[in-house]
């Protein structure tokens, strides 16, 4: 009988760990949930990254905490992430710049360490310049000059093999001109440069130059989305109207570590499709010059995917330097 | 100018109403106390209460928001001088007089000179950026690379008046501040230098988290050795000046003011590069330069007050052009949109009253600092008579801590350990330690422009057309020839009474 009884107590202690599995993935959440930016405090993933975990935390009836782990053009932050728990209490923002990492050899994060919860934002690119040069009124006016003047066109990015380098990068192979390109740390220091009148061109996020154009001091010449802006830019071509074929941009989602419970994704993909849908979300978005673009999370993993084969084929013809 | 004091009347009367003094007040005190926490600079603790201000007039969330900014200056300064510990960058070189003069049992002194030059620099640059602000924004934007460049030079030639006694372990420190700069990504290739496969280390080291081990832990150790002696002062003592040290130390709180002012203005700078230009500055021109290192006020007073004066200038190219200057500035200017605002010279036309609100802030939140520091810097004097055994551990607690704080990483504590231990090996080789922490602030900022410099101008030409860049390195030379004449007088004399 003893026997008995101790083998029904070692099969009962085998399986408690399988209900408490079952009850993790119903109950969740349970305590607060960590959103993790791999970047510095301030920036606009982060500041997207505070405002969608206000959203989530009502949603989701929990306390979410936004925690910066930044360094190594994001791969400290993401490793971190990915090497976290999966049980849904930590939470990665994820830059575009996950498909790249491998390719660039900065670190070997993959896009499949991580499930995806959803998309939350686009983040456009736009070809910018000082407003007192006369040389480039129009994209007609930069290309021509660039052509005529090969390597002299100075063009600033955030950093190099950031999104707005290969940016830059894809209008010289689109067009045949070859600039010389700038690295800054970070998009803000490019634009003072170029408001300074140091380089010629930026090609970052509108958000960066929004202030400078209402000040007088930038121009944008053209977006390099699919289709016109239609809040702040509206009078702004896209590259594409301008007969260049070029449509490029950055975006942020939220994941969680591979191997989390599928039941706990799904609820993380709900709550995010709430909050990314708040008028403060939106409204914030916007004003950054960033668009609102939610994707579930099945529709984000099958984009991410094409995003790492197009990023891939761009990346292995291009030589960023 | 008539006008701008006009509108600044108006800001006065948003300034001062309950509640804008209420918020000014938490942005303030919130501000001193992550300044104290080492790890929490300011720019997180602006990150954090963005998201709490939602629910604030816009004028209230930007008037805490920007308290908690030169707050963070004024509380910087207490850990350094009580238990040279930095609480934020812009505070190491505060460790270099500011904890002898509290081994001495003068720590009041150190922090109420500190106050009240936080708050003459506070009131000076607040005003130059109420009156000046638009006819200097263009000065700038005359910044670029090249110019940057030569600037950092200009700081790098300061850093001879801080070698010591001996040239040579001057230069052996500069060489380790280099080195330990090169750690990382470099900031043009993106090639990782002596990572060594560790993914904490691609981003390079934290300036914060290498100054608590180089000064804090490596002092601990030293004390180590001799725990039963207390090495404090049995009393505290007065917390005046001598008679002698007013002059010298209201001329370092004046020249402080001016210096962190226009270094605000430049973009791309921290404010750690104006207090240490001041320190530098202060010991090239004082009667007595032998003395700084050991407990001077001035010592004190001038960088204390160029980090804040630092804060005024800064604001400019944000409330100007729409610039962020500073890691902090630009969770401001992310503030200023979250309230529907875009910082730049329309704001002073679209809305006004936010602008004049926020500057007129600054003026009171600097009173109220003062209010604040004043007594209390009697209080945390006390603090300084803890005997070494109580106040070790809790130093070597605050310090792990914040070490893990700067990037919720395990791996900070190991590089502020690791650091203690060379900090502690250099101090026993005489090597002095500041020249190393500021050549590694300037040298990381140093190759990313000269390389942006190179690429824009095909060549180091860049530096010669421009004559901002021009006129800083001819003035660098001057300081190098100069100090290298000095230092190879007083050799010859010190060779003669004592081998090295």
């Amino acid at each position: 009988m003893k026997k008995v009884l101790s083998v029904l107590m070692v099969l009962t202690m085998l399986l408690v760990p399988f209900a408490y599995a079952e009850d993790a993935a119903a109950n969740y959440p349970e305590r607060e949930i960590h959103i993790i930016v791999p970047y510095d405090a301030g920036g606009a993933s982060d500041m997207t990254s505070r405002i969608i975990a206000t959203g989530l935390e009502d949603a989701l009836d929990a306390t979410v905490l936004v925690e910066n782990r930044s360094g190594g053009s994001g791969s400290v932050g993401m490793t971190y992430a990915r090497n976290s728990a999966p049980d849904g209490y930590t939470i990665c923002y994820i830059p575009v710049e996950v498909v790249m990492q491998e390719i660039l050899g900065i670190s070997d994060i993959v896009p499949e360490d991580f499930a995806f919860i959803g998309r939350m934002t686009e983040v456009p690119a736009a070809l910018t310049v000082n407003a007192s040069d006369d040389r480039f009124n129009s994209v007609e006016d930069f290309i021509n000059y660039a052509l005529e003047h090969p390597g002299e066109v100075t063009i600033g990015n955030s950093g190099t093999g950031s999104i707005w380098h290969i940016a830059a990068t894809m209008i010289e192979e689109a067009t045949g001109t070859q600039f010389n390109h700038i690295p800054y740390d970070g998009a803000a220091s490019a634009v003072t440069s170029l408001m300074g009148g140091h380089i010629d061109a930026v090609t970052v996020n509108p958000g960066e130059v929004q202030a400078g154009v209402e000040a007088g001091r930038l121009k944008v010449l053209a977006l390099m989305t699919e289709e016109r802006d239609s809040v702040s830019f509206a009078d702004i071509p896209t590259l594409k109207e301008c007969g260049i074929d070029v449509v490029i941009g950055g975006w942020g989602a939220l994941a969680v570590p591979a191997d989390t419970p599928q039941a706990i994704v799904d609820k993380l993909s709900v709550a995010l499709e709430e909050a990314a849908a708040t008028q403060e979300f939106q409204d914030f978005i916007a004003e950054r010059g960033m668009i609102v673009h939610y994707m579930n999370a099945a529709d984000t993993t099958a984009f991410v995917q094409e995003q790492s084969e197009f990023f891939n084929e761009v990346l292995s013809t291009m030589t960023l330097d | 100018m008539l006008e701008s004091l006009m509108d600044l009347v108006e800001g006065l009367s948003i300034a001062v109403t309950p509640t804008n003094i209420l918020y000014c007040f938490i942005g303030c005190m919130v501000g001193m106390l992550v300044g104290v926490l080492p790890g929490i600079g300011p720019s997180e603790a602006t990150a954090l209460l963005i998201p709490l201000s939602y629910g604030l007039d816009s004028v209230t969330a930007i008037i805490m928001l920007c308290g908690i900014y030169y707050g963070g200056m004024y509380g910087g300064t207490i850990t350094s001088v009580l238990i040279n510990t930095p609480g934020e960058a812009a505070s190491v070189i505060t460790c270099m007089d500011g904890y002898p003069l509290a081994k001495q049992g003068r720590a009041g002194v150190a922090l109420k000179v500190a106050a009240l030059g936080s708050f003459v620099g506070g009131i000076i640059s607040t005003l130059g950026l109420a009156l000046l602000g638009p006819t200097v924004a263009d000065f700038a934007l005359s910044f670029g690379p090249s110019e940057q460049f030569a600037l950092l030079v200009f700081g790098m030639s300061m850093v001879i008046g801080l070698m010591g006694k001996s040239l040579i372990r001057g230069l052996v420190a500069v060489c380790i501040g280099l080195s330990l700069a090169m750690v990382g990504m470099d900031p043009v290739s993106g090639t990782i230098r002596y990572a060594y496969g560790l993914n904490e280390l691609v981003s390079g080291l934290d300036v914060v988290t290498l100054s608590m081990g180089l000064f804090g832990l490596s002092e601990i150790l030293v004390g180590m050795e001799n725990l039963s002696v207390t090495g404090k002062a049995t009393a505290v003592n007065s917390s005046k000046l001598k008679p002698e040290e007013v002059r010298p130390t209201v001329m370092a709180i004046i020249r402080g003011s001016f210096l962190g002012f226009f270094m605000g203005l430049i973009p791309g700078t921290s404010s750690a590069v104006p207090a240490l230009i001041s320190y530098s500055m202060e010991k090239n021109l004082s009667k007595h330069p032998e003395k700084f290192g050991t407990g001077v006020p001035e010592g004190v007073a001038g960088p204390e007050t160029a980090n804040n004066s630092y804060v005024g200038g800064a604001m400019i190219p944000l409330f100007t052009l729409g610039i962020p200057c500073s890691p902090t500035i630009a969770i401001l200017m992310g503030a200023f949109m979250m309230h529907g605002m875009t910082p730049g010279p329309t704001l002073f036309i679209t809305n006004p009253d936010v602008i004049w609100g926020t500057i007129a802030s600054m003026f009171v939140g600097n009173v109220i600092l003062l209010i604040l520091n004043m007594p209390l810097a009697g209080m945390w004097a006390k603090l300084a008579s803890i005997p070494n055994k109580l106040l070790y551990p809790i130093v070597l607690i605050v310090a792990m801590m914040g070490a893990y704080t700067v990037d919720n990483n395990v791996f900070g504590i190991v590089v502020m350990l690791v650091s203690g231990v060379i900090g502690y090996v250099l101090k026993k080789l005489d090597i002095p330690l500041a020249p190393a922490i500021l050549v590694f602030v300037l040298a990381d900022m140093m190759e990313q422009n000269l390389l942006q410099s190179i690429r824009i101008n095909n060549g180091m030409g860049g530096l010669f057309k421009s004559p901002i860049a021009l006129g800083l390195l001819i003035a660098a030379l001057l300081v190098i020839t100069i100090s290298l004449i000095a230092e190879f007088r007083n050799k010859k004399s010190a060779l003669l009474t004592h081998d090295e």
